[in-house]
């Protein structure tokens, strides 16, 4: 009797997943990369082939090198913020656990990143406004001077920087926390009986075992800040009342030349470049933190 | 007894529950019958008669005259239902980009000079002779300019954005001025005299408030309004072509103005509020802008005491036009509806409501500009005063977005301050880039 391979069934139940999954990530991606190979403006439909011109014409675009530059300075500046906060603040909520209001301290931290982005955003412009913010208001003061926090080039990226990482660490400390719970008692035990401090019971004994998890949120985190545009936008919209300087970041290019500019190839180049960066900054990540384990 | 297996080789239903070989087929036909069903029932059910017309505009506060619109059109198709999507301009641009090619596009549109790039792909089709003959009629032809091409009309215009300066009369007349500035000269001066300032000398309240920051193309714009007025202009047509005309004598000038405004008579700060905002809350004396301010000042400071007066020479217009980009049934009654927006009636309504300019000709505005009297800069503007607009090529959007970046950061360079030759290097830089984008879609004129 001839029988239906045991594989079937599954594939056939994972088919209708698959072919969505296909079709709406795997397609998309495959058609950016060969947009980024012609010259479109998204209406004609003329759609000449120009091979690598756009990444040619993209190496000496002022604008692009400029959000090129500015979007790695905030993902790694979010990353160096996040990564150490995040599990330090961890590590203080971890040691609460079992007392009182310590499921508040978890939702306190959690509450920026489930808070919608724009409103947010809104609200930070507010506390870095020049003339009314309550920041300029603290540093006074401390004797500073008040700053131009949106309006001058470096301070606008720092601003970005605090508003990008103070969403990231809620989502980074509730994945810390997980991490640390799993983190056997008995190894703590073994290292109080050893004479170990809980500093360097940390240290020695969570910290390593961690390195997963981290591996996982700096990942996460790297790839999220190399995408952020709505902070960018926000931070310098409200043309009418009170704009900021733009910090041109790679997304926000992005989506000026596909829509303003209507070169929707050569904003595809810009897609290309960034998945190339996030692709190497990730293997990046992967190769440091399983070197490290290994040694 | 043996259960019942199935191909995988286990139970999959109770014996008491085996169907008969053919009842799958006929249960899938009872599911295809009550499926057409469903998509039938409702199709039938609705009145042959009952229309939805979607009009698309990138300008929020327009809502209540399309709706207007609708409403009057329901003597003609009493069963009409008008849906208004009125969104943020650059939201709107974005999904014309993205609908107007796969004909999802709204059933009337609002375009402003980007309408050329449709129309040049063949997405727009022509309007019925009626409504041809009706603009040749009613408008002026050099007004209609961003509604053709290669010499046929495509949609009709309704309204334009120009701009006008605002100046609050209460801090004029206490700075001993009693008359808006004619010149652009006189713009600084004014300004000098006109800002606040604190103990330690920083500007509370601006001069003149220019657009100093905020991205997009907008501190293009603006730059190329003060430009004109001192005699030049950011882009000149030759045999069709175009090449840009900034990095001269006017285009010094006119960045000057800005250096002296902000870094060398400090009366006016990037970081200090602007525009209506700053208007409304008297936080600057004088800004240049479109009409619209005028109904936004109306709801937000309808005590402030303000004039307009037209610019000295010239003013960037941009025209808003109507098109209908779908053929078919619903097509008559999107041109009626754009025909009906276009009555002297609801122009004027528009004008008095929204503050909005109507382009068609021989309006009475009398009785507007009785009500509101600061509309008389805008629409009865001195002779030899010159509308200039945005060429309508495909590049015009990125070369004011790239030249706004430059000129964001020029505006604070202390260092171009009373220094004229680097202010022609950075101009020069500037209009080298202009002249790229414009020779890479091979529209670059010789010099």
């Amino acid at each position: 009797m001839r029988t239906t391979p045991k594989w079937l069934f599954p594939v056939l139940a994972l088919l209708p997943i698959l072919g969505l999954y296909g079709c709406i990530r795997v397609y998309p991606i495959i058609e950016t990369l060969r947009l980024s190979l012609f010259q479109w403006n998204i209406i004609s439909r003329r759609k000449p082939f120009v091979g690598f011109a756009n990444f040619i014409e993209l190496a000496s675009d002022p604008l692009f090198l400029e959000a090129i530059f500015n979007t790695t300075i905030i993902a790694f500046s979010v990353v160096a913020i996040t990564i150490p906060v995040a599990l330090a603040l961890a590590a203080l909520i971890n040691s609460r656990q079992g007392l009182r209001r310590s499921g508040v301290y978890e939702a306190s931290v959690f509450l920026p990143h489930v808070v919608s982005l724009v409103p947010a955003a809104m609200a930070w412009k507010w506390i870095f406004d020049a003339r009314l913010g309550p920041l300029n208001a603290l540093i006074g003061f401390f004797g500073i001077p008040a700053q131009s926090w949106l309006f001058d080039p470096v301070l606008s990226l720092v601003c970005l920087i605090v508003l990008c990482s103070w969403q990231a660490i809620g989502y980074a400390v509730l994945i810390f926390l997980v991490g640390l719970k799993n983190v056997p008692d008995a190894l703590y035990e073994a290292a109080r009986l050893d004479g170990a401090s809980s500093l360097q019971a940390f240290r020695y004994i969570a910290v390593p075992l961690l390195k997963p998890v981290m591996l996982y949120v700096s990942v996460i985190t790297l790839i999220s800040s190399y995408n952020i545009y709505a902070q960018a936008f926000v931070l310098a919209s409200d043309v009418q009342g009170a704009p900021g300087h733009l910090v041109r970041v790679l997304v926000l290019d992005m989506l000026e030349n596909s829509f303003r500019n209507y070169r929707v190839g050569y904003a595809a180049a810009e897609a290309v470049v960034l998945l190339v960066i996030v692709l190497v900054l990730t293997g990046a990540q992967f190769r440091l933190f399983r070197d490290r384990s290994r040694a | 007894m043996v259960k019942p297996v199935d191909r995988f080789g286990y139970v999959t239903r109770p014996e008491n529950n085996i169907r008969p070989a053919n009842s799958g087929r006929r249960s899938w036909r009872s599911a295809a019958l009550l499926l057409a069903l469903a998509v039938a029932v409702p199709a039938f059910a609705s009145p042959a008669s009952a229309e939805k017309l979607t009009i698309w505009s990138g300008w929020p506060d327009l809502a209540p005259f399309y709706k207007r619109i609708g409403d009057q059109l329901k003597s003609k198709y009493p069963d009409l239902d008008i849906s208004v999507e009125a969104i943020a301009l650059r939201e709107h641009e974005k999904r014309l980009a993205l609908s107007l090619p796969s004909g999802a596009a709204g059933d009337v549109i609002e375009m402003e000079v980007e309408a050329a790039r449709y129309l040049e792909a063949g997405l727009i089709p022509e309007p019925p002779a009626s409504i041809v003959a009706f603009v040749k009629a009613n408008y002026d032809m050099t007004r209609v300019k961003t509604a053709m091409y290669e010499g046929k009309i495509f949609g009709v215009p309704l309204f334009q954005g120009q701009g006008a300066l605002f100046y609050n009369t209460e801090m004029l007349a206490k700075a001993g001025l009693d008359g808006p500035p004619k010149t652009m000269a006189d713009y600084t001066a004014y300004a000098q005299k006109l800002a606040q300032r604190d103990a330690s000398g920083a500007p509370t309240v601006s001069g003149w408030s220019l657009r100093l920051s905020g991205g997009g193309s907008g501190i293009a714009e603006k730059y190329w309004t003060i430009l004109y007025n001192h005699g030049g202009t950011l882009l000149e047509e030759k045999g069709g072509k175009w090449r840009a005309a900034y990095a001269g004598e006017a285009g010094r000038t006119a960045l000057k103005q800005y250096l002296d405004n902000v870094v060398v008579y400090r009366t006016v700060t990037p970081e200090m509020k602007a525009d209506a905002e700053a208007f409304e809350l008297g936080q600057t004396a004088m800004f240049i802008r479109e009409s619209w301010v005028i109904g936004d000042v109306a709801k937000k400071a309808p005590n402030l005491k303000y004039a307009t007066a037209p610019l000295p020479k010239g003013t960037l217009m941009v025209p808003v036009d109507l098109y209908v980009p779908n053929k078919g049934p619903k097509s008559q009654i999107a041109w009626d509806f754009v025909q009906k927006a276009n009555e002297p009636e609801n122009l004027l309504w528009l004008l008095e409501n929204t503050a909005w300019v109507p382009n068609r000709k021989g309006l009475d505005y009398s009785a507007v500009l009785k009500k509101i009297p600061q509309l008389d800069a805008f629409v009865n503007v001195p002779a030899g005063h010159v509308f200039f607009t945005v060429p309508a090529i495909s590049p015009a959007s990125e070369i004011l977005t790239r030249l706004a970046a430059r000129l964001e950061k020029a505006f604070t360079d202390k260092s171009l301050a009373g220094n004229d030759a680097a202010i022609d290097a950075f101009l020069k830089s500037a209009a080298e880039e202009s002249d790229k984008i414009l020779a890479r879609e091979d529209l670059l004129a010789k010099p």
